[in-house]
């Protein structure tokens, strides 16, 4: 093996080898200040790049593929420099072990986000994957001239071909893939410029887990087999701050296949994550206390589970009664002196008193699960020397760090194994799953423990979208305008650690209302106080974390401001927009309006409602996805409700995948939908009572609006912004202000099921 | 106890409790993991199998109820992934996750056995399996594109005439 080590001008390393006659690509650290690091052995090298001599591409990925296309989309950017026959790549998944030995490119060139599956055309994400591409290219056209004796610059590449232009010799990557990793680049190559790219922003290839996934061989967390693998039935207790107070393993223990029992004590962890390469954020710091029945398959477990006599010490949360009370509890919070003051722009009070109209309004949204698919499960290994975790993980920095909590053991002796992910909408980044599996299969050493949470349990035991209430208070002006506005939420803040819990940016039930375009610029006065609710019930990230609520609160309001200024809807929000620094939001008004043909005329009955949104901007103008959505609703004279179709335009800047984009977009409004229509858990003596979806109902295909994307609003901003998020915040406003205008009834809660629709 | 069964046109061997869904036999005991686990209520259809060529959710259904009858699974479908919907899913990018989708495949595969030229009225009322990534509306037009597809196919080829 040789290798050729290269400083380029991104202060990274780029370290190219020949390894089973191709050549690889990958960044090393310890080569950094070595001329010639030839001596390195072929086993410390990690190749994030490999061309094999039969002209196959491996291109090692970091970010997990959640059904986003967020894979496939590193492999394209890589490929736009490489210029590679797109049929012929093939994805790995990178681990935290190989960015250890590789420079920790990823965990430092993107840091929080390096192993996440939500942010794969993050800026100096793809810098680095551009410039392997590059570098691999001029590489190959390199040893291509060495070959021909001619000029590098009479050479060309294209579609895994090189060709020499002036004799027109071809030879293909594979041919001269080990002549490439010998050869030395003076420098390595610019960057072509974002305009002359031929693939990204243009095509939008079959995802590459497609061809696995319609075959039945594509394999999810729930799907490993190991030699020797044991099943696991998993329950915990009931009211999530609870411990097993007894059982009876005795009773159970004759039954068949069964191997043994595992008991979790609840409580904190046993380290906290420090010095990791990347910090873990929205990570879980507790467990609730568990029983595990392990068994030679998974329906033995769970029958021997479902037999076990099992009683549980209910935690303090077995105090809350019902939903009622903590809705009563939230809303009593909203009225209190104190909270924390997100924001305050002084004299508010003062300013709000000079306006000659007052708008208040109390909203509310339930407690709701992100009810992946594919249920919760993780498989682990433990051994006094390593753990081996295989897992669904959106977050792999979470994964490890959490497996490091549970046991103590070093970093560098866990291997987190990236799965495909079968849904997970913010459920998977917690890491109390990774938890639960370790400290499961940690009492049964030596033996692959595979655990599964039944759908039940994956309901019971979620990390949920925060029941949240909001009091909105605006001033308007002689021309019905917001001049002041005060806002008091009330909500349990979502697991987090600094510096996310201490950010104002991320700080709980603001999201979207404190950090939109309304607080602050286009409504001068403002206030912003948050109240943590002290309910025991854990809250996680749900697909928009916050946003989700507060853009059906803020755009709702907004339309009883229009409603009472009488002005209409969208001039009312273009009027607001106006003054707000980002050609986006306006330019989004104006074609899902243009497109959804506002204003005609609709038959009795039916109406359009009109939301605007965007998750991501953190406060900042042309950041984030900006998102207005039109909804045309039917509602019957009895309260029967129709969603006949949707308009979306977007504002992400610049796009990488169209089709991408569009999947996201249609994906991100239906699950919005699901949400403001149909979703809502209760709780009765601290326990959550939905536990399967016939009584927590999801849409099906009779259901679906005509849903139409449209891309005439993009402003070509050079950011490529995160997607899936922004849509699920606009459809339920969008669809409750329809409703009002139909019915005219105002739908402060979600979802909306519950109300009567019925008018006359 | 043992049973025989019968899947994807080869005989197995299990020894399962008799009371056991097919779909955990179908995916602990032997190894056809492309059958999925959702809901274990029949609700999402995630597990969706043929039997005796009907879309049937495993994931309530004993063994005991099925050892006489033709079962296909989605390493079934097709030797080579050649059927006109699994082409059309890749070409269309149907899947998000995909972890629903090959009970989504079994469900629509079934449809077309059926009925040949579905309705959006056909589709509503065949297709009631879950979809959380929110693929509905790929799923039905693929489905139209595959029946077109397919007629395409078994009609005389006019230009092969001419």
């Amino acid at each position: 093996m040789t290798i050729d080590v290269q400083m380029n001008r991104r202060q990274f390393i780029v370290a190219a080898a020949a390894i089973g006659g191709g050549l690889a690509l990958g960044f090393h650290n310890e080569w950094g200040n070595a001329a010639t690091p030839a001596g390195a052995a072929a086993s410390e090298f990690n190749p994030w790049l490999v061309i094999h001599p039969d002209n196959s591409v491996v291109i090692r990925v970091t970010t997990p593929e959640v059904g986003t296309g967020a894979a496939t989309q590193l492999a394209m950017t890589v490929c736009e420099e490489l210029q590679c026959d797109w049929s012929k790549v093939r994805i790995e998944y990178g681990t935290l072990n190989d960015d250890d030995n590789n420079h920790k490119i990823f965990t430092k060139s993107v840091p929080v986000f390096a192993f996440f599956s939500g942010r794969s055309t993050q800026t100096e994400r793809n810098k680095t994957l551009l410039q392997v591409g590059a570098s691999a290219r001029e590489r190959l056209k390199l040893a291509a001239a060495q070959v021909w004796k001619v000029p590098v610059s009479e050479v060309t590449a294209e579609n895994s071909v090189l060709t020499h232009k002036v004799s027109g010799k071809t030879l293909t990557y594979g041919a001269v893939a080990a002549r490439a990793a010998t050869v030395k680049l003076a420098v390595e190559p610019a960057l072509k410029p974002q305009n002359e790219w031929t693939s990204l922003g243009k095509k939008s290839p079959s995802k590459l887990h497609i061809p696995q996934i319609v075959n039945g061989s594509a394999q999810y967390g729930i799907d490993i087999r190991l030699p020797g693998m044991l099943y696991a039935a998993l329950m915990q207790s009931p009211v999530q701050d609870g411990q097993v107070k007894s059982y009876d393993f005795a009773k159970i223990k004759h039954m068949p296949g069964v191997r043994g029992i595992a008991v979790i004590k609840g409580g904190a962890a046993l380290k906290v994550s420090q010095g990791l390469a990347s910090q873990p954020w929205s990570m879980a710091d507790d467990r609730t206390g568990a029983v595990a029945v392990v068994a030679d398959h998974y329906w033995q477990a769970r029958k021997a589970l479902e037999a076990l006599p099992l009683e549980w010490e209910d935690g303090a949360g077995v105090r809350w009664k019902n939903t009622e009370q903590i809705f009563d509890a939230a809303k009593k919070a909203l009225d209190e002196t104190g909270g924390i003051v997100r924001k305050d722009s002084g004299e508010v009070e003062a300013e709000l008193a000079k306006q000659p109209k007052i708008i208040e309004a109390t909203y509310t949204t339930p407690y709701c699960d992100q009810a992946p698919i594919e249920p919760l499960n993780g498989t682990a290994l433990v051994t006094p020397e390593r753990i081996d975790l295989w897992h669904p993980t959106q977050i792999a920095d979470n994964a490890r760090a959490a497996v490091y909590e549970e046991t103590g053991l070093a970093p560098e002796k866990i291997f987190v194994h990236q799965t495909l992910i079968g849904g997970a909408f913010g459920r998977r980044t917690t890491c109390d799953d990774v938890r639960m599996v370790v400290a499961v299969a940690a009492q049964f050493p030596g033996k692959p423990v595979h655990v599964i949470w039944s759908r039940e349990e994956t309901m019971r035991q979620g990390r949920y979208r925060a029941l949240t209430a909001i009091k909105l208070k605006a001033g308007l002006d002689k021309d019905g305008m917001p001049q002041a506005l005060i806002a008091h939420s009330a909500a349990r803040a979502a697991n987090a650690r600094p510096p996310f819990s201490t950010s104002v940016q991320f700080s709980p039930t603001t999201m979207g209302l404190l950090d939109g375009s309304y607080v602050g610029t286009i409504v001068p006065h403002t206030k912003v106080v948050t109240h943590e609710l002290p309910v025991h019930i854990r809250t996680g990230a749900y697909r928009g974390p916050h946003y989700n609520s507060t853009c059906f609160m803020v755009e709702s309001f907004i339309d009883e401001c229009a409603h009472a200024a009488k002005i209409d809807p969208l001039e009312y929000r273009l009027r607001l927009h106006a003054k707000w620094p980002d050609p986006g939001w306006t330019a989004c008004l104006k074609e899902a309006a243009k497109q959804a043909e506002w204003g005609k005329p609709l038959p009795k009955g039916m109406a359009r409602g009109i939301a605007i949104g965007n998750f991501g901007m953190f406060g900042q103008p042309q950041a984030g996805t900006t998102v207005c959505t039109i909804a045309k609703v039917e509602v019957s004279s009895k309260g029967e409700l129709k969603v006949h179709q949707i308009d979306l335009a977007l504002d992400c800047g610049s796009l990488m995948n169209p089709d991408a984009v569009r999947a996201q977009m249609e994906g991100g409004t239906i699950f919005g939908m699901n949400m403001a229509l149909n979703e809502k858990l209760t709780v009765q003596d601290g326990r959550i009572v939905e536990g399967n979806f016939d009584v927590y109902p999801m849409l099906h295909m009779a259901d679906m609006p005509q849903i139409n994307i449209h891309f005439g609003a993009l402003t070509q901003h050079e950011r490529f912004a995160e997607l899936g998020e922004a849509p699920t915040g606009t459809v339920g406003p969008a669809i409750a202000n329809a409703i009002f205008a139909v019915t005219g009834k105002r739908l402060r809660s979600m979802p909306f099921r519950d109300h009567d629709l019925s008018w006359s | 106890m043992l049973f025989q069964l019968t899947i994807n046109n080869q005989k197995h061997e299990v020894e399962a409790d008799p009371a056991t869904p097919l779909l955990w036999v179908l995916r602990d005991h032997l190894g056809f993991t492309g059958t999925k686990f959702g809901c274990g209520i029949g609700q999402c259809g995630a597990c969706t199998v043929h039997l005796n060529g009907m879309a049937t959710r495993s994931c309530i259904l004993p063994v005991e109820a099925v050892a006489a009858m033709s079962i296909s699974t989605i390493e079934g479908l097709s030797p080579d992934g050649s059927h006109p919907l699994q082409k059309l899913w890749v070409d269309m990018n149907v899947p998000q996750c995909g972890y629903c989708q090959s009970g989504m495949l079994m469900a629509a595969s079934a449809l077309l056995q059926e009925k040949p030229k579905p309705t959006d009225a056909d589709i509503d009322a065949a297709m009631t399996n879950i979809c959380r990534c929110g693929t509905y509306p790929r799923i039905r037009a693929a489905i139209h594109k595959a029946a077109a597809a397919i007629a395409d196919n078994a009609a005389p080829a006019a230009t092969e005439q001419v």
